[in-house]
């Protein structure tokens, strides 16, 4: 609901600014009216589950797509109009997109050929990426002989040579098995570094966002729910949507009369706001099993209904007033663990809790 | 050892089709060649007469069917890539219909293309009628029919499909990440087409024109019914194996012409190859 643009403690102009940028299929809507400021040297994650619109706004950036509403700067220059091919933007696809009729080496230095660049400097900048990317043993291969990671670090490689001013990445990593993709991660965070550039990248994997970007702008149908720093994102969830999308997160009903909220499952504390439904929301590891006479500032009582344990740490799933559940990580090494049907009561500190609109 | 064994015997069906089909005519050709006529009678010999008779007597009609048939070839070749080109990226879903259409045509017979461009360029055809109707000529174009242009034009429309069949084909395989990344990397549509496209279709490019030249430097039918005076190879080989009965001199022109026209398409390939070099 709230498209939240923080600027950045440095105070640097942003790089890319999208303002009142929509786009439309038909009658479908794939990107509601959104503004979008990103600044640069970040690492930008645009998460959401799919369908929600991100890949249209990733196009919508890289000029693949023309936005029905809305214009886009770069830089300082309006690129709106402007066709990928002379934008400072370049992009790695899902797919990749390597041209197969072409070397390691030929691919890489495609862009730099187009350009038109002395023999010598396109030669030289090649070996260069060759040798930051891990390439150099397989710069003759044809593409078609290498692996998955092999062929994403040639995608990578034949955007970032160019230097563009966003490098854009669609689902960079959704192809890759568990393994490489940690290893991408790390590479990707590396490259970013010594690169010095700004990433924005798509993903629908919350984890992928939190370990990569510093930055995230959350989507859910077509719109930017919060844009924030990734702490923020996760600690103050600005909705209920963003809540439940990033990391685990209980989500207790309530409603606020004159100034209290009085939450379903039974504890009530003072909230300024609008009067109406609202909902709680805590994370799993900030709520606590209290034992005899300790206290927090919101407590609630109920009956342990389920008790998993998942090696660091112990899931227990606590029944409580109003058919509200409450999911309580507790550390596993050191709690004592709770038996199914024990009455428990939890508690949590206020600061630990976000009150969103229902 | 054994492995191999079986491997000759599975490859033994095809082999020999290949042997009875292609290697043997074209051996028997070749010896053919180095014969003689005595008398209407075939005599074996080991003279070169006939190759002379074709270097001497027949170059300048060889010759001539090499350019008309190289000129049908880049004309096919060119349409060919324009309609698989704007059937891949451009038709959408009406691709499928196109292509239908394309193979509509390998049906509606040879003859009746011929005789229908006999209809539209004749003097009192289609076209000369239309344009003197509507005022821009008094009297009919009577080089339109009878003439290169006539035979050129007959054969590329006949010839189209087998130019848009293997184009196509290697064009579907070109993705459209691929494009939109060589756009993204800085190339304008153009060189996109030049960098990208075409040569990710080199082998179908070159597998239309070997066929669309094939087909019309062995064509004898359309120059005779469309065609002017001059005569295509085609139409003086077949007779030296009928009512001249020369069967060597037959052989030896059509052996010249197998090996002009794999030099053409060599040249064409390398051609092809250089421009689609990285």
């Amino acid at each position: 609901m709230i498209a939240q643009t923080q600027m950045q403690t440095s105070g640097e102009p942003a790089l890319l600014k999208l303002r009142g940028v929509s786009r439309r299929y038909g009658d479908v809507t794939a990107v509601q009216p959104l503004d979008l400021d990103i600044f640069p040297r970040d690492f930008v994650a645009i998460l959401g589950p799919s369908g929600c619109g991100k890949t249209t706004l990733l196009r919508i950036i890289g000029g693949f797509v023309a936005p029905t509403t809305g214009t886009i700067e770069i830089d300082g220059r309006d690129v709106t109009g402007i066709g990928p091919e002379k934008r400072p933007t370049n992009t790695v696809f899902q797919g990749y997109g390597l041209f197969p009729h072409m070397s390691v080496r030929q691919n890489i230095g495609y862009g730099l050929r187009l350009q038109k660049r002395p023999r010598s400097e396109i030669d030289d900048r090649v070996a260069e990426a060759l040798r930051l990317s891990r390439l150099s043993e397989l710069a003759d291969r044809s593409v078609t002989a290498l692996s998955g990671g092999q062929q994403q670090r040639v995608a990578l490689a034949r955007a970032l040579i160019l230097r563009p001013k966003v490098l854009l990445l669609d689902e960079p990593l959704a192809a890759l098995d568990l393994k490489l993709r940690h290893a991408m991660q790390d590479e990707l965070r590396r490259l970013h570094q010594e690169f010095g550039g700004t990433f924005v990248f798509v993903t629908h994997d919350q984890g992928e966002a939190l370990s990569l970007a510093n930055r995230i702008a959350v989507m859910n149908a077509g719109r930017i729910e919060q844009e924030g720093g990734a702490e923020t994102i996760y600690a103050a969830p600005a909705t209920r949507f963003v809540a439940t999308f990033i990391g685990d997160a209980n989500l207790l009903d309530g409603e606020r009369r004159d100034g209290e909220v009085r939450l379903a499952a039974g504890p009530a504390f003072a909230d300024a706001g609008p009067a109406g439904a609202v909902s709680v929301v805590v994370r799993p590891k900030s709520v606590s099993i209290l034992g005899e006479g300790e206290h927090a500032e919101v407590e609630l009582a109920g009956t342990v209904a389920e008790v998993v344990y998942l090696g660091d740490h112990i899931k227990c799933t606590v029944g409580a007033a109003g058919g509200q559940s409450v999911v309580v990580h507790l550390d596993a090494a050191t709690a004592s663990r709770p038996a199914v049907g024990d009455k428990v009561r939890l508690g949590w500190q206020l600061s630990k809790q976000r009150i969103v609109s229902a | 050892m054994e492995n191999r064994l079986t491997a000759y015997w599975l490859a033994a069906p095809s082999a020999l089709i290949f042997v009875v089909l292609f290697i043997a005519p074209m051996a028997f050709f070749v010896v053919l060649s180095f014969w003689q006529v005595d008398y209407f009678v075939l005599t074996p010999a080991a003279t070169l007469a006939n190759y002379r008779d074709v270097f001497v007597n027949y170059w300048h009609v060889m010759a001539f069917t090499v350019a008309l048939a190289t000129a049908t070839a880049v004309v096919t070749t060119l349409a060919g890539f324009v309609f698989s080109f704007l059937a891949r990226f451009r038709a959408g879903k009406w691709a499928q219909a196109l292509l239908f259409i394309v193979l509509i045509t390998l049906f509606g017979g040879y003859l009746m293309k011929i005789y229908a461009w006999k209809t539209i360029l004749g003097n009192e055809g289609v076209l000369n009628t239309a344009l003197i109707a509507m005022g821009f000529i008094s009297t009919p174009i009577t080089t339109l029919l009878y003439s290169p242009q006539a035979v050129v034009i007959t054969l590329v429309h006949f010839s189209l499909p087998f130019a848009v069949l293997p184009i196509y084909a290697s064009m579907r395989g070109v993705t459209d990440i691929e494009v939109e990344a060589a756009r993204d990397l800085g190339a304008g549509r153009w060189a996109t087409l030049a960098t990208v496209i075409v040569p990710r279709c080199q082998a179908g490019i070159v597998a239309g024109f070997s066929f669309v030249f094939l087909i019309t430097a062995g064509d004898y039918v359309t120059p005779l019914l469309v065609g002017g005076k001059q005569t295509m190879i085609g139409n003086l080989i077949a007779p030296q194996f009928g009512a001249q009965f020369n069967w060597p001199l037959g052989a030896a022109m059509s052996l010249v012409m197998l090996l002009v026209a794999v030099a053409v398409i060599f040249v064409f390939r390398t051609l092809v190859a250089w421009w689609s070099r990285p």
